[in-house]
């Protein structure tokens, strides 16, 4: 156990230099900057408009359904390009379990398709 | 690198389950909700296909996938077990969907998914297939559980269950990574090879975390907090399935990892199987007792359960696997049992799940109570019952083993949790009589029959469940 | 076939038991009635099948335990000694079922009756089909519970509860013994089989046991603690108290159970097991000693009796002494012979005394009858035979075995010999005597019944409530006493012909030249056992012994009964003290009562008051449930339901198994 601890100090001190930087740096503005504050500075900043409500409003659960769906196709696209890249290294096999792969992934599609979870209302 | 076909025969009962669980995916997606009877019977009979698969096919020990699947006696007794319980999970659902107007195609296609995922769970040969296993499994779980959606608990046990396990699996990948980063391997038998009977401190720590992941699924303690709610709070069908089938796939894997991988470091593993065998045991005995929800009471019954089973685990032995898999085999026929009476707790077509509310039923359905007493009675392991025989089993292996204090701490849980037990059946007998319950469906009486049967007339001719126990046992090695 | 012979009854249970109160007394009736008989004809088939054709043979069923070395499987064993059982049970048993349709007729719970009955028959089968010694505790404690459910089957009487519970405990004496017997032969043996046992129990002869404190002959240990066994059974002296309080069950179950069948159950074991007894002398010398006591006693005591039932109840308890001191003697098949034969003509007395009973509605005091000769000629003839075969006259089926008995406890080698010769020579001229007494009270001389006697009405059969009701004879106004429907009276016949003649036609198998032949390898005797052979030689005197203690039981009984009727009580009254010694059962019930049953009651009243509840439950249940219930609480409040919470101790829990690890013994 002693050796396994040995092994990670340069670790420890790894992430107490980077905690010590990061930490300078958050404490050092409030030490050394400059402060005189006023209404308008403090107030909410919207790309040249005033803000029409609170900034912390509930987002539209549909978002996160479109998300979670698109992560699925990207996470697709990820699979297929090394197995592009290999593709005549994985032979009529590797071939045959991307279709697989991609016959799954199609049945899903219709399913969210069918039930109507590209629809936006 | 060529890649050449595996051996697709060993996984027979999953293939059949993945491909018509796509299939029914498809109908359902194409015609609509309308669909569901058709599914539910499907997949009904999937499960029964995929069973019949394992009971016809070859015995004998097949390892393939490039040694990330195994076929053995193990995995088929623990597969046909699984998928028994999950077909009988299935078809007691019926009722209670309809009830409840949730008729949704889904539901039978999660369960049939999940049992998918356990039966890779219970064959995985390498921590990457047990893993793939584990979500797939996990994942289908979290969404039925979750699955009456505008009802409030069981949205709530959904998320709970997620995110709890969620940080399971996290726990159960890092332990993986570990064992791999110091082992190199992933493959249970190069595993053992790397070690070659020596633990390094990093494997220590991998098994740790693995265990814990374990732990949470089979819900022993301290892994066990999100059981009680979820029991409650999921659709009373689906806790029937989680008591069940879930539990026996996620204790097979467990066996199957510490007596397959870490072989030659049991005095490693076993201190943590000690461990959460006492506190399961201890806690499941105590806090039952002030439950007043039957779901919820035998959630906390589950959990002593398993630290039942880990007892017969924890002796490390042929005899005590066979001991665990025989207690698993009968906790799970009594636990369906015992769920297909709460089931049948209907009052004016409402579900009823408090437990006074058997109160008279020894007068308004004497055969009810009479099997509700009887399971009632073995699930506290009163002789000639099947689950006094189960206890025996997992004692005397870890007495063989010479683990004195933890199978005597058992015997002392197992009558403080006679207790509760019995509480219910002089709830039964004793107390006044309400109005009776609405009648039956004829699958849960059918189910309490066997259930009740099974447990009366075990001893009369227990050696077909106890040989194939010890042949799945003798297999593992 | 043997699995339909053991199951149909079995199966006639469980119609008769689950469906009775549906399909209604009359179908329950004829489902067991008729599973029975098939079952005695196939019986018969087997009989000459194993006896004289083809031999033995074994029907395994299934594996039942495995545990270790214990290997306990169900199996059926059919050698000639099951075959002789086989058609005694299922014979016997068949003729009272029929029997008991007719005597049961006014019972409304008649469903009920012939489903333990059946229940009776089926573990009696398992008995005696038993291949291990498991099996055939299964079996013994089978026909225990169904003797139990039967004797108590009029469950409002409170004497009937009495009788059943002590028939019951009595038993579980024995049982204790036997089961101790089982275990000892276990470690002896390693096995619980029979074919293992008697391979290896050889090897076993001269080991010692250390128990209480010295050391003891393993084998005759083991011997004993089977035979304590079989005394229960078999209602053997010390304990045989049970045995006439079983009367108060119904007389078909007397007769099926209490006469022919289950008390023979303690022969059968001792017979099954000869190979074991045979290396012991001395527990054979015990088997003997107890069976001529029993046969001495239970014969003084049934002298004077005045219920029928129990003049009967005593006579089969002298009857198995006799079989017992056969076995003791070395004659097994002498023993099985007077247990075949006696089961004709024990039944056949027992359902002649139904009759009776039935024909006097319900009367079972023998001072009240007399003269029903003419009443009720058919069963008086019937009980007439059964007399004459009991008694031992001659060509009747009592007459050789009972003459084979005492021939071969004449010319055994060792045990008390000349003690237990002359106990059963006097014991035959007892069962003579007491015989006679009861025939010629119940059918001959003066009616003291119905107009002719002052009526008091107590001590019956049936008290049953419902009888009273149904029965529809005004017990105030005797009629006439009428013959029994012939339902009742088929059976007697059968039964009469058995008694008649099953001596005649089965004497040389069990006993003569067609021995080897007929028993094969079913019953074991040592090399030096030549009793089957002496006992044909021995002297004149011997022979003519039982026949002449039998014709003197017989005049005496006349001269007491017929020609000076006042003699007995005048007897009575000069030997106040014989009298009321053997009129009180030699006192046994009160010896007991004194002996056991109060100092138990005292003892369990005094844990129970002063050491259960004052002790125990102070310290014990009720504090310990307390402590129970509020760690319970403290438990409970863990589970918060916030999801933090959870996860919180998740992490807990995996740094504490962390921790275990490294710190807990786990670091190599």
């Amino acid at each position: 156990m002693q050796n396994l601890l040995a092994d990670y100090l340069p670790l420890v001190v790894f992430i107490g230099v980077a905690a010590f930087i990061a930490i300078a740096l958050m404490v050092a503005p409030f030490l050394v900057a400059y402060k005189q504050p006023d209404p308008e500075k403090l107030s909410a900043y919207e790309c040249g408009f005033n803000a029409f409500d609170d900034a912390r409003m509930k987002f539209d659960v549909r978002f996160y359904l479109v998300s979670i769906l698109f992560i699925i196709f990207d996470l697709e696209v990820a699979f297929l390009f090394p197995w592009a890249i290999s593709f005549h290294e994985v032979g009529l096999f590797g071939f045959w379990s991307m279709m697989l792969f991609l016959g799954v992934l199609t049945i899903g599609f219709v399913y969210e398709w069918n039930k109507g979870a590209l629809e936006w209302d | 690198m060529t890649a050449h076909v595996p051996a697709l025969m060993p996984a027979l009962p999953e293939l059949i389950l993945a491909s018509g669980a796509l299939l029914l995916v498809l109908i359902g997606a194409l015609r609509g909700e309308s669909s569901h009877g058709f599914v539910h019977a499907s997949s009904v009979l999937l499960l029964g296909l995929a069973l019949l698969a394992i009971a016809l096919g070859d015995g004998g020990t097949v390892v393939t996938f490039n040694g990330a699947f195994i076929n053995d006696g193990f995995a088929r007794f623990m597969k046909i077990a699984a998928l028994a319980a999950a077909l009988v999970s299935l078809v007691v659902s019926q009722g209670y969907l309809q009830r409840h107007k949730v008729e949704v195609f889904e539901y039978p296609l999660l369960v049939v998914l999940s049992t998918t995922g356990m039966l890779v769970m219970i064959s995985a040969h390498d921590l990457i297939a047990l893993y793939l296993g584990l979500e797939l499994s996990s994942l289908s779980l979290y969404v039925i559980a979750a699955f009456r959606r505008d009802d409030l608990r069981s949205t709530e046990a959904g998320l709970k269950y997620f995110v709890l396990g969620a940080l399971s699996s996290g726990m159960l990948l890092y332990g993986a990574s570990l064992i791999y980063g110091f082992t190199g391997a992933v493959e249970f038998g190069a595993i053992v090879k790397a070690l070659h009977g020596h633990a390094p401190t990093g494997v220590i720590f991998g098994l740790a975390f693995l265990m814990a992941g374990f732990a949470f699924k089979i819900s022993a303690v301290p892994f066990h907090m999100w059981t009680p709610d979820v029991y409650e709070g999921a659709p009373t069908p689906v806790t029937t399935f989680f008591a069940s089938a879930p539990k026996l796939a996620a204790m097979a894997m467990t066996v199957r990892v510490v007596m397959t991988a870490f072989p030659d470091v049991t005095h490693e593993w076993r201190q943590i199987v000690v461990f959460i065998a006492l506190g399961s045991m201890v806690l499941g005995a105590f806090a039952a007792i002030g439950q007043t929800n039957i779901k919820r009471l035998l959630a906390y019954s589950s959990i002593g359960h398993v630290g039942y089973a880990l007892v017969g685990l924890s002796a490390g032995t042929d005899a005590g696997v066979q001991g665990v898999v025989v207690y698993m085999s009968i906790y799970t026929v009594t636990t369906l049992g015992a769920f297909a009476c709460v089931l049948g707790m209907r009052r004016d077509g409402h579900y009823v799940e408090d437990i006074n509310d058997l109160a008279g039923l020894g007068r308004n359905n004497p055969a009810l109570a009479f099997a509700l007493a009887m399971i009632m009675f073995s699930l506290a392991g009163i002789p000639p019952l099947a689950g006094f025989f189960a206890k025996w089993y997992v004692f005397v292996a870890a007495v063989e083993a010479k683990f004195y204090a933890l199978a005597i701490i058992g015997v002392l849980s197992s009558v403080v949790g006679a207790f509760y037990y019995l509480r219910i059946v002089k709830i039964v007998y004793f107390d006044d009589a309400k109005t009776a319950f609405d009648p039956l469906d004829s699958s849960l009486k059918a189910v309490i029959l066997v259930s009740s049967l099974v447990i009366f007339l075990f001893w009369l001719y227990p050696a077909p469940l106890v040989n194939a126990a010890s042949l799945a046992a003798s297999s593992l090695h | 076939m043997v699995q339909a012979i053991v199951f149909l009854p079995l199966l006639g249970f469980l119609i008769a038991g689950s469906l009775g109160r549906v399909i209604g007394p009359r179908p329950s009736e004829i489902v067991t009635t008729g599973f029975l008989i098939t079952g005695a004809i196939l019986s018969w088939f087997v009989f000459f099948q194993v006896g004289y054709g083809s031999g033995p043979f074994k029907v395994a069923i299934a594996p039942w335990i495995s545990s270790g070395a214990l290997q306990v499987e169900w199996a059926l064993r059919v050698d000639t000694l099951t075959a002789v059982m086989l058609v005694v049970v299922n014979s016997v048993s068949a003729l009272v079922h029929l029997y008991s349709i007719g005597y049961m007729h006014e019972d409304p719970s008649r469903p009920r009756f012939f489903g333990y009955l059946s229940l009776f028959t089926f573990a009696m089968l398992m008995l005696v089909t038993a291949d291990n010694l498991v099996q055939m505790f299964f079996g013994w404690e089978g026909v225990g519970l169904a003797s139990y459910l039967l004797i108590g089957f009029w469950y409002e009487k409170p004497s009937a509860n009495a009788a059943a519970m002590k028939a019951f405990i009595v038993n579980r004496v024995g049982d204790f013994g036997f089961a101790l017997g089982i275990f000892l032969v276990f470690v002896l043996t390693n096995s619980v089989a029979f074919d293992p046992i008697f391979a290896s129990i050889g090897g076993a002869a001269g080991k010692h046991f250390h128990f209480i404190g010295r050391d003891w002959d393993a084998l005759t240990l083991a011997c004993l603690l089977l035979f304590m066994g079989a005394m229960g059974k078999s209602a053997q002296f010390f304990l045989h108290t049970w045995l006439p309080d079983a009367m108060e069950g119904p007389t078909p179950v007397s007769a099926l159970i209490h006469a022919a069948t289950m008390v023979t159950a303690g022969v059968f074991m001792v017979a099954r097991l000869s190979p074991v007894f045979e290396l012991s002398p001395d527990a054979l010398g015990v088997v003997m000693f107890i069976g001529a006591t029993t046969a001495f006693f239970a014969g003084t005591i049934g002298l004077v009796q005045n219920d029928i039932k129990r003049v009967i109840a005593y006579s089969t308890c002298s009857q198995l002494g006799y079989m017992f001191a056969a076995l003791g003697a070395g004659a097994y098949s002498a023993g099985v012979f007077h247990l075949f034969t006696h089961a004709f003509f024990k039944a056949l007395l027992f359902l002649g005394a139904g009759s009776v009973i039935h024909a006097m509605h319900h009367e079972q005091d023998i001072r009240r009858m007399g003269g029903l000769f003419k009443s009720i000629p058919f069963t008086a003839v019937m009980m007439l035979i059964g007399t004459l075969a009991l008694t031992g006259f001659p060509l009747t089926a009592g007459f050789y075995s009972k003459d084979a008995i005492i021939e071969s406890v004449y010319v055994a080698h060792h045990g008390p010999v000349s003690y237990a010769f002359i106990l059963l020579i006097v014991a035959a001229g007892l069962t003579s005597f007491y015989s006679w007494r009861l025939f010629f009270l119940t059918f001959m001389g003066h009616k003291r019944w119905g107009a002719d006697a002052a009526h008091a009405h107590h001590g019956d059969d049936h008290h049953h409530a419902k009888a009273h009701h149904d029965h529809g004879h005004d017990h105030d106004h005797h009629h006439e006493p009428h013959e029994s429907p012939s339902v009742m009276l088929i059976p007697l016949t059968f039964l009469a012909l058995g008694a008649l003649i099953a001596g005649l036609l089965f004497h040389d198998s069990f006993l003569d030249h067609g021995y080897e032949h007929f028993f094969k390898a079913s019953l074991t005797l040592s090399p030096d056992n030549h009793i089957l052979h002496d006992m044909h030689g021995v002297p004149l005197w011997v022979q003519w012994a039982p026949m002449v203690m039998m014709v003197t039981g017989f005049v005496v009984a006349w001269i007491f009964y017929i020609a000076k009727p006042e003699l007995p009580a005048a007897l009575a009254k000069s030997q106040p003290l014989l009298y009321q010694f053997l009129l009180n059962k030699w006192y046994f019930d009160e010896l007991y009562d004194f002996l056991f049953v109060r100092p138990a009651k005292a003892l369990g009243y005094f844990l129970w008051k002063k050491g259960d509840g004052a002790t125990i439950d102070g310290f014990g249940p009720d504090g310990v449930s307390a402590r129970v219930v509020n760690f319970s609480g403290v438990i409970v409040r863990l589970q918060t339901g916030y999801l933090y919470h959870y996860a919180f101790a998740m992490l807990i829990g995996l740094a504490a198994v962390i921790t275990w690890y490294m710190f807990g013994g786990a670091q190599s």
